[in-house]
């Protein structure tokens, strides 16, 4: 009997103090950390089209369209089939494809979710928080390159 | 303790002064002068009034206070997005369900699958027609009012039953089985604590048992405090909401629906339409439960200020025992129902019979 | 409870030379593992040699069964181990024809080879002779082919129609006259913590039988990994097999096994903060175990689930300030880990502290609301009774075994990362019941913090100039060709281990899960039989299962 009044006494204490633990979304917008990956965000003038993105992906997300002189054509990622690994970013040799904070992206059907090279130089951030700047002093922690071969294709 | 003698000493039959809803409607209106119909066009009036004000109390029960009250308890806000405090959400919930829907299994009984959940919402409503709620809401005072509150309330175990059989769904036969073992075993310490409180008021008359909790039980001078059953028996008011949560399947005894093992029991195929009506239902008999347990034990309308608040004080004990029992769910685990079945016969009936003659012999001393 | 990190009994060391003898001339040949020796036997040996080795040399846990396709024959490799000291360790290999793969059942030796061979047979296509039940156990039944093997076609359209399903509202198949009702349980059911459909026979309320149907959650994620390549693109997946936070403790499974695999060492510093993430994600782990044990038990979406849920949600900030997500951390690298601790690092540390500073009075609530509560005491001991025997039987670990007094942590019997250098103990309950689980699981909740603040401890201190979180592992990994390893780390439900075998190329050939909550739950029959259904549904709670592990 003690430990029911115990338990029922711990709830009402909760009911009382009218602490909530609710963040009022979408009115109070959540903090997200620096890390946190959201949709990505694609820079052609930084690409150089090595493809590394591409083939580090592990469910072929990413899909790159190449004239026959290495000339990037097209970049598209099916953000809704992305698991959001980061991988692309961590191979990323030049900082071109980024993991921005937006995780607000909608669509009505799950085609609208291939976004195309324009559609990912149009992502916003989120709060104006560029990844790059805000991860910045751990960049240096990036994968270790490795002495042995290395394979690029 | 004079008072209580009093109290226990043959009351009259019938108490002149009380005036009924109905036939307080019938003088305002005029309708007395037409004999029996207009008679029973102003019972019918006044009934529509009660069923109605008991509807709304638990249309705002069920959509939004059961809903910020569990927030409180879960630290949580809830309903907040429509109107002040998300009061609309009401309307929002009656066109969401209304407009469901109605999904009836093919294999169902079909006469008992929809008279189901009118049984469990009327006989609730039933309940009320005896009960008085103060400033003059009263709608009949037979002399057999408690017993006649048992009886209807009764009914429900029947809408159960039927509704968990004609189902044709297998949850459903469980949750209907469990309702009637349940209700079975709880309606006899009920109904026995009830009779402990008819001992002290020498009457199954509601008015009766009303006013004899009026009598002052101790005088401190500057408070009074009445003579409430709950206070003179304190054992019996706990005995008889303890069997009062068995009764209308409320945590820790809710194993007729009982969500995570049998998904809802009884309604588990109940949609829309129907769905409603139980639910209300359940909401009523939550609201019927404390209406008794208010009457019987909390000195009814009573309370400080004029007599015309009394509806107020009724309506406050009545959310007090809702309270109550949204203070359990949230903190009280459900038992077994092998456990409940125990504790019900084993437990309660023999407690309830205790007190029961406990009672009957200190009054007997007493008187 | 047990204490410090010393093992009470030092169990027996067998030698090699003891498996040898054994074994005897049953061991046709040896075909050793990266981690224990290997010997090759006759199909028709298994019984023989399995109880052999379980009563003469004590390898009393059957950790698992891979069964794999080579070129020229089906091979079932019995990983086999000690609960007493799990690193000693002994691999039986049966080779079968590939135009006969039939092999015997070592079913009637350890119970816990039920499932396994079925699975085997389901995913692979090896016959096991003897075995009672040889039915598909992932895939529904009229499935045609086996995935795993080489003649496969994937391409080919599947007609999955589910005979017995065909109308669920028919009457029962059981016999009229029996008073018996079957009742199927799932897979939509409020309380089976996913898509678990148990196929139950009930005599009123009680439970005369129960039979769990898995497989409605089966994703292929052996087939995955093996289509990824080691150095990066298996990592983000072991976070999708327990996902309800146990990210980072799956992610260490898949690191030990590999790194030891391509022999690559992790710096100090890392190991370090692997082992403080992985007990964040136990913490997590145990509090939504917690919270929906008590949903199981309460009834509603009452007040203990949701305090465990924001609990849960204060480790989850910390794991997504450490790897950049909530729950899918693709955190752990091979080598090391992907960052290192967020700067500003004092926040982290402070963020850190305040959480383990207000855990004891977050676990003192949890006491006051669930274990000292009397209903709550009489619902839960004495139900779903799992003794030792069984549970080792079973092949049962993590918190379901040390409920039942079963001393078995592989933090602690078969070191890695960090815990060694630690100081905390290992929680054992003797109840065998669903009180003794959840008590189990709250005071590993405690002792996780423990080795979180001396982690932090250390991570505070650590010399400026030596905070490597990876070692330098090439970007292609290509393991010598024809080694197997097997390796395990104590996951949040209990032992989850990597079985890889390399063929020289950058992915794995085989790769093979063994998930704590599949075995877990094939003792769930054993648990509930004659007990009410309120319990067969405490009884699961308390088992923690999550669906995704157990399917795969």
């Amino acid at each position: 009997m003690i430990g029911i009044l115990k338990s029922m006494a711990t709830t009402m204490k909760h009911a009382l103090d009218g602490s909530t633990f609710t963040v009022e979304y979408p009115e109070t917008a959540p903090d997200v950390s620096p890390r946190f990956r959201g949709v990505h965000k694609f820079s052609q003038e930084r690409c150089i089209w090595c493809r590394q993105c591409e083939n580090v992906c592990p469910n072929d997300t990413i899909q790159i369209v190449m004239d026959d002189k290495r000339n990037g054509e097209q970049y598209n990622l099916h953000i809704g089939q992305c698991i959001y690994c980061r991988l692309c970013e961590e191979v990323c040799p030049v900082d071109a494809i980024l993991l921005t904070q937006n995780f607000e992206f909608t669509a009505d059907t799950k085609h609208d979710f291939v976004y195309n090279k324009e559609q990912l130089k149009a992502v916003p951030w989120y709060k104006d928080i560029d990844p790059l700047e805000s991860r910045e002093p751990d960049r240096g922690a990036w994968i270790g390159e490795g002495d042995g071969e290395v394979d690029y294709q | 303790m004079d008072g209580r003698i009093d109290a226990v000493a043959p009351a009259p039959l019938q108490n002149d002064e009380t005036v009924l809803l109905p036939e307080r409607i019938g003088e305002l209106t005029g309708l007395d002068g037409f004999g029996v119909g207009g008679e029973l066009l102003a019972a019918f009036l006044a009934a529509f009034l009660v069923g109605n004000l008991m509807l709304a109390m638990t249309g705002v029960a069920g959509p939004w206070a059961k809903r910020k009250i569990t927030a409180a308890f879960t630290d949580r806000i809830a309903v907040n997005r429509l109107g002040p405090a998300g009061l609309f959400i009401i309307v929002a919930d009656a066109v969401r369900l209304l407009s469901k829907e109605l999904v009836i299994p093919e294999n169902a009984d079909r006469p008992a699958y929809d008279l189901a959940p009118i049984v469990v919402a009327s006989s609730a409503l039933l309940g009320f027609a005896v009960i008085p709620m103060g400033s003059g809401i009263h709608l009949a005072d037979p002399e057999v009012g408690l017993a006649f509150v048992f009886a209807v309330a009764g009914i429900a175990s029947i809408g159960l039953v039927m509704a968990g059989y004609a189902s044709s769904n297998k949850y459903s036969l469980l949750g209907g089985l469990r309702a009637v073992a349940q209700n079975v075993a709880y309606e006899i310490p009920l109904v026995i604590t009830g009779l402990s409180v008819v001992i002290f008021a020498g009457s199954l008359q509601m008015s009766t048992i009303v006013e004899a909790q009026a009598e002052t039980l101790v005088d401190l001078g500057v408070v009074t405090i009445p003579a409430w059953y709950a206070l003179v028996n304190p054992f019996a008011f706990v005995l008889f909401l303890l069997a009062n949560f068995a009764e209308v399947g409320r945590n820790p005894f809710d194993t007729p629906e009982a969500p995570t093992e049998i998904v809802a029991g009884y309604q588990t195929e109940y949609s829309s339409v129907y769905f409603v009506l139980i639910y209300l239902g359940e909401f009523l008999h939550i609201f019927l439960g404390g209406a008794i347990i208010a009457t019987i034990f909390l000195g009814g309308p009573a309370g400080p200020g004029p007599a015309e608040l009394g509806i107020v004080w009724f309506l406050i004990k009545i959310w007090a025992v809702f309270l109550l029992t949204q203070w359990l769910r949230s903190a009280v685990p459900r038992v077994r129902i092998d456990q409940l079945i125990e504790i019900g016969w084993k437990g309660l009936l023999v407690l309830s019979f205790a007190n029961l003659i406990l009672t009957a012999v200190i009054v007997g001393l007493i008187a | 409870m047990s204490t410090g990190l010393e093992r009470e009994r030092p169990p027996v060391e067998v030698t090699e030379a003891d498996l040898e003898a054994v074994i005897g001339d049953r061991a046709l040949s040896r075909d050793d593992h990266l981690n224990a020796p290997g010997f090759v036997i006759r199909p028709d040996d298994v019984q023989d040699v399995l109880s052999d080795l379980k009563e003469r040399a004590g390898f009393d846990h059957l950790s698992c069964l891979t069964a794999q396709q080579y070129e020229d024959r089906y091979e079932s490799i019995y990983h086999m181990k000690k609960y007493a000291d799990p690193t000693q360790e002994v691999s039986i290999v049966v080779p079968t024809p590939t135009d006969e793969p039939v092999s015997e059942s070592a079913e009637p030796v350890f119970r816990t080879a039920d499932w396994h061979e079925r699975e085997a047979f389901d995913l692979v296509g090896i016959d096991y002779e003897g075995h009672p039940d040889p039915r598909r156990i992932l895939l529904p039944e009229t499935w045609q082919g086996h995935p795993l093997s080489h003649d496969y076609d994937q391409e080919k359209p599947q007609l999955v129609t589910l005979t017995e399903h065909a109308n669920p509202v028919q009457p029962d198949h059981h016999e009229a006259e029996s008073d018996t009702m079957f009742l199927n349980v799932g897979p939509h059911h409020p309380a089976t913590h996913g898509v678990l459909h148990i196929k139950a026979v009930l005599d009123g309320e009680s439970v005369v039988d129960v039979d769990p149907d898995i497989g409605y959650l089966h994703r292929c994620e052996e087939q995955m990994c093996q289509q990824g390549t080691y150095r990066h693109q298996i990592m983000p997946y072991p976070d999708r097999w327990d996902y309800v936070s146990a990210g980072l403790l799956n992610e260490w499974a898949y690191a030990r096994a590999a790194e030891d695999l391509a022999d690559i060492e992790v710096p100090e510093y890392a190991q370090i903060i692997r082992t403080m993430g992985a007990e964040f994600c136990r913490i997590a782990s145990h509090m939504l175990a917690l919270a929906t044990f008590a949903l199981d038990v309460y009834g509603d979406f009452t007040a203990i689930f949701q305090y465990g849920m924001r609990d849960r949600e204060v480790v989850q900030d910390i794991l997504e300030d450490l790897t950049g997500q909530r729950l899918m951390f693709n955190y752990f690298r091979l080598g090391g880990v992907a960052w290192d601790l967020p700067e500003p690092r004092e926040e982290f540390f402070a963020k850190c502290r305040n959480f383990l500073d207000e855990l004891p009075a977050k676990v003192d609530e949890y006491h006051d609301l669930l274990t000292g509560n009397e209903i709550f005491q009489v619902r839960t001991i004495d139900t779903g009774i799992l003794e030792p025997d069984v549970a080792k039987d079973y092949g049962c670990t993590g918190p379901v075994a040390r409920g039942s007094g079963i001393d078995y942590d592989l933090r602690r019997d078969d070191p890695y990362g960090y815990y060694p250098e630690l100081d905390w103990n290992v929680v054992t309950m003797d109840g065998c019941d669903n009180y003794a689980r959840v008590l189990t699981r709250m005071q590993e909740v405690e002792e996780s913090a423990k080795i979180i603040e001396q982690c932090l401890d250390l991570l505070e201190d650590w010399p400026e100039d030596e905070r490597d979180i990876q070692s330098n592992v090439p970007r292609t990994l290509k393991p010598d060709a024809d080694s197997e390893i097997y390796r395990a780390v104590e996951g949040a439900k209990g032992e989850l281990g990597i079985y890889i075998r390399s063929d020289g190329t950058d992915k794995p050939a085989r790769f093979k899960i063994r998930s704590p909550c599949f075995h877990n739950l094939s003792a769930l029959g054993e648990m509930v039989e004659d007990e009410y259904i309120p319990d067969l549904i405490a009884s699961l709670g308390s088992l923690d299962i999550v669906l995704g592990e157990v399917d795969r």
